[in-house]
């Protein structure tokens, strides 16, 4: 009997030891992405800045060295391969040590480590930093940059890309711009601000609805949708001279314009021939081609990197479904399957993959392979609405009312860390522009 | 002469009040005029009766037809509203409208675009069936960009799924 019940009771530990694991792992944060994706971001620390000018230091300045720091933090956290190490004092005194140094930074175990250091000669800035490793100390980059004070944050950003580069090779995204269309005084306007929200910029003051921007691959253009004429017609506002032309003013709606990487062609919406089909024009307007011929809605093209190919939404089974075609218009095959409601497709630089919205009750992000395989739900928090990568893939930018008003969230490519960049709301049709060169 | 010019006048007031298919009796009425210059103040009288048609037809007299989510095709209330802004539009023949298609939030810019511009063509195909001339049916579409509700329920989102007719020209 005693051993009975001696046996129950280890029989009872050993089903607890076998299911506690398997709980964590279920618990885990970075979610069931991991398994086919899994990789240890590597950690690096960035130190606080130190002040290294001779006069004493202003108040104003010693925020805006707090920021530097904190502003730098960010973007690496950004970076899907990083992950900023923290400490805090507790931590230091847990270690008996007073002052943060490399060693200290090891323990943690942060592979790499960053040291600013910034004086302010007259209305400037100027910014060093040095990239060691703490495994060997050894540095591996160091620069410095200087600036009117104001523009600080865009040093920092400057100075985010150098270490990204240096680490992976890659260029980082952290001078990249982003174009959206916030709402103001009942006005539907478009905006330009850095990729975390910051310094934003009103582009157009026309007092009607501007919708759909999208910007050409060099950078310079952006194409939209826009009322101020009455109709919905496509204009191309230029980023250099700060005007808009008119680009496509056909009867009915000329609309959801995508640019080709080649940046030669606009594939767009007209409805000229009475329903909604997809066009090739020129960069001057002129129709190239029709690409669709459905009594169907045809809406939103967008690109393959290769400018081969074009997907699109139809609904031309009864509900919106995403669809590709050869940018000859032919070859057209459905990809999506799963779910009544599937619209708003964007193809990803790398060109495996498509982002686009799918209706479940809310409106969330999916991705899908090409070939229609592989459906992941990446973002399913309130309403979401038109996604689009960043220029280095490995970002997804959209719009969401998760909190009540509808602003800009990014997340990276696998729907985490899903940060909102907009205050305010009542902003929509996030486009994140490609390098300037 | 003089009989002769009352009559043919009696002869053209009769064939006036016939074409406007009044009874006959204001037309006893017309003899008393004796004078050679009624043929004046005779028109105008003729004019006033179809006058309270004219009656001014504001915005408010079309009927707003509804749609169902992601739809465009008429639904039978969708149908009755536009008959009854078939018979305006039959009534006052000068009147140029434009139907403006519009969407509820759910959906993208993009797609909803297009859906408006459907809801907008499929009024004024259903009008054209009713013997409308097109060229007296503009339509825009402004997708989901103008909504009167604000809500984001269901009695909210229908409200805004609609077209409303807006008057050009009268």
């Amino acid at each position: 009997m005693k051993k009975s019940i001696i046996l129950a009771i280890l029989i009872f530990c050993m089903f607890l030891f076998y299911t506690i694991p398997a709980a964590q792992s279920v618990r885990d944060v970075r979610g069931r992405l991991t398994e086919k994706t899994s990789y240890e971001p590597t950690k690096i620390a960035i130190e606080e800045t130190r002040y290294v000018g001779i006069d004493y230091i202003t108040a104003n300045d010693s925020i805006i060295m707090r920021n530097c720091a904190a502003i730098l933090r960010n973007d690496i956290d950004f970076s899907p391969f990083f992950e900023i190490v923290v400490i805090d004092s507790f931590l230091m005194k847990h270690m008996e040590i007073d002052e943060m140094n490399l060693l200290a930074w090891k323990w943690l175990g942060s592979a790499y480590l960053v040291r600013l250091e910034a004086e302010f000669p007259e209305n400037k800035i100027r910014l060093k930093y040095r990239l060691l490793t703490t495994e060997s100390e050894k540095e591996i980059k160091k620069d410095q940059y200087e600036t009117d004070k104001k523009d600080y944050r865009t040093l920092v950003h400057k100075i985010a890309n150098d270490i990204i580069k240096a680490l992976t090779g890659d260029d980082g995204i952290f001078l990249s711009k982003i174009v959206y269309i916030r709402q103001v005084n009942g006005d539907k306007e478009m905006f330009i601000s850095d990729y975390d929200g910051y310094n934003e910029r009103q582009l157009t003051f026309n007092k009607s609805i501007n919708i759909s921007p999208a910007v050409s691959p060099d950078g310079e253009y952006i194409y939209f949708t826009s009322f101020q004429d009455g109709y919905p017609k496509l204009y191309m506002y230029s980023l250099s001279s700060n005007s808009s032309d008119l680009i496509a003013g056909y009867p009915g709606i000329n609309a959801s314009p995508a640019v080709s990487p080649d940046g030669k062609y606009i594939a767009c919406v007209l409805s000229k021939d009475g329903n909604s089909e997809i066009y090739l024009l020129d960069r001057k307007g002129k129709i190239v081609r029709r690409l669709t011929n459905s009594w169907a809605i045809e809406s939103s093209p967008t690109w393959s990197p290769d400018g081969k190919e074009i997907a699109f939404t139809s609904d031309r089974t009864g509900s919106p479904q995403i669809y590709i075609m050869d940018a000859e218009g032919l070859n057209i095959r459905r990809i999506t399957f799963e779910g009544k409601y599937n619209d708003s497709p964007y193809w990803s630089f790398r060109g495996d993959r498509i982002v686009y919205v799918s209706r479940d009750k809310i409106f969330r992000v999916c991705s899908i392979d090409v070939t229609g395989r592989d459906y992941k739900v990446l973002a399913a928090i309130g309403d979401n609405e038109n996604p689009h990568f960043s220029p280095d893939g490995n970002h997804i930018i959209f719009s969401s009312n998760r909190l009540g008003p509808q602003d800009i969230y990014i997340m990276d490519l696998f729907g985490r860390t899903q940060t909102r960049i907009t205050a305010k709301g009542n902003c929509s049709n996030p486009f994140w522009m490609p390098y300037k060169k | 002469m003089k009989r002769l010019l009352l009559l043919s006048l009696i002869a053209v007031t009769l064939l006036l009040f016939y074409g406007c298919g009044t009874k006959p009796k204001p037309v006893e009425e017309v003899p008393p005029v004796e004078e050679t210059k009624p043929q004046i103040p005779a028109e105008p009288k003729v004019e006033t009766p179809p006058e309270p048609e004219i009656k001014k037809i504001t915005e408010s007299d079309f009927m707003i037809v509804y749609f169902d989510f992601d739809k465009y095709n008429l639904v039978d209330s969708a149908k009755r509203a536009l008959d009854q802004n078939a018979q305006i539009l039959k009534e006052n023949s000068s009147i140029i409208v434009q139907i403006e298609g519009h969407c509820d939030e759910r959906g993208t810019i993009e797609y909803n675009l297009s859906l408006g511009e459907k809801r907008a063509t499929s009024a004024k195909k259903y009008l054209k069936d009713l013997g409308i001339d097109d060229n007296r049916l503009q339509t825009i579409s402004y997708g989901k960009e103008r909504p009167v509700v604000f809500g984001q329920d269901e009695i909210s989102w229908a409200k805004n799924r609609r077209d409303e007719f807006k008057i050009i020209s009268q």
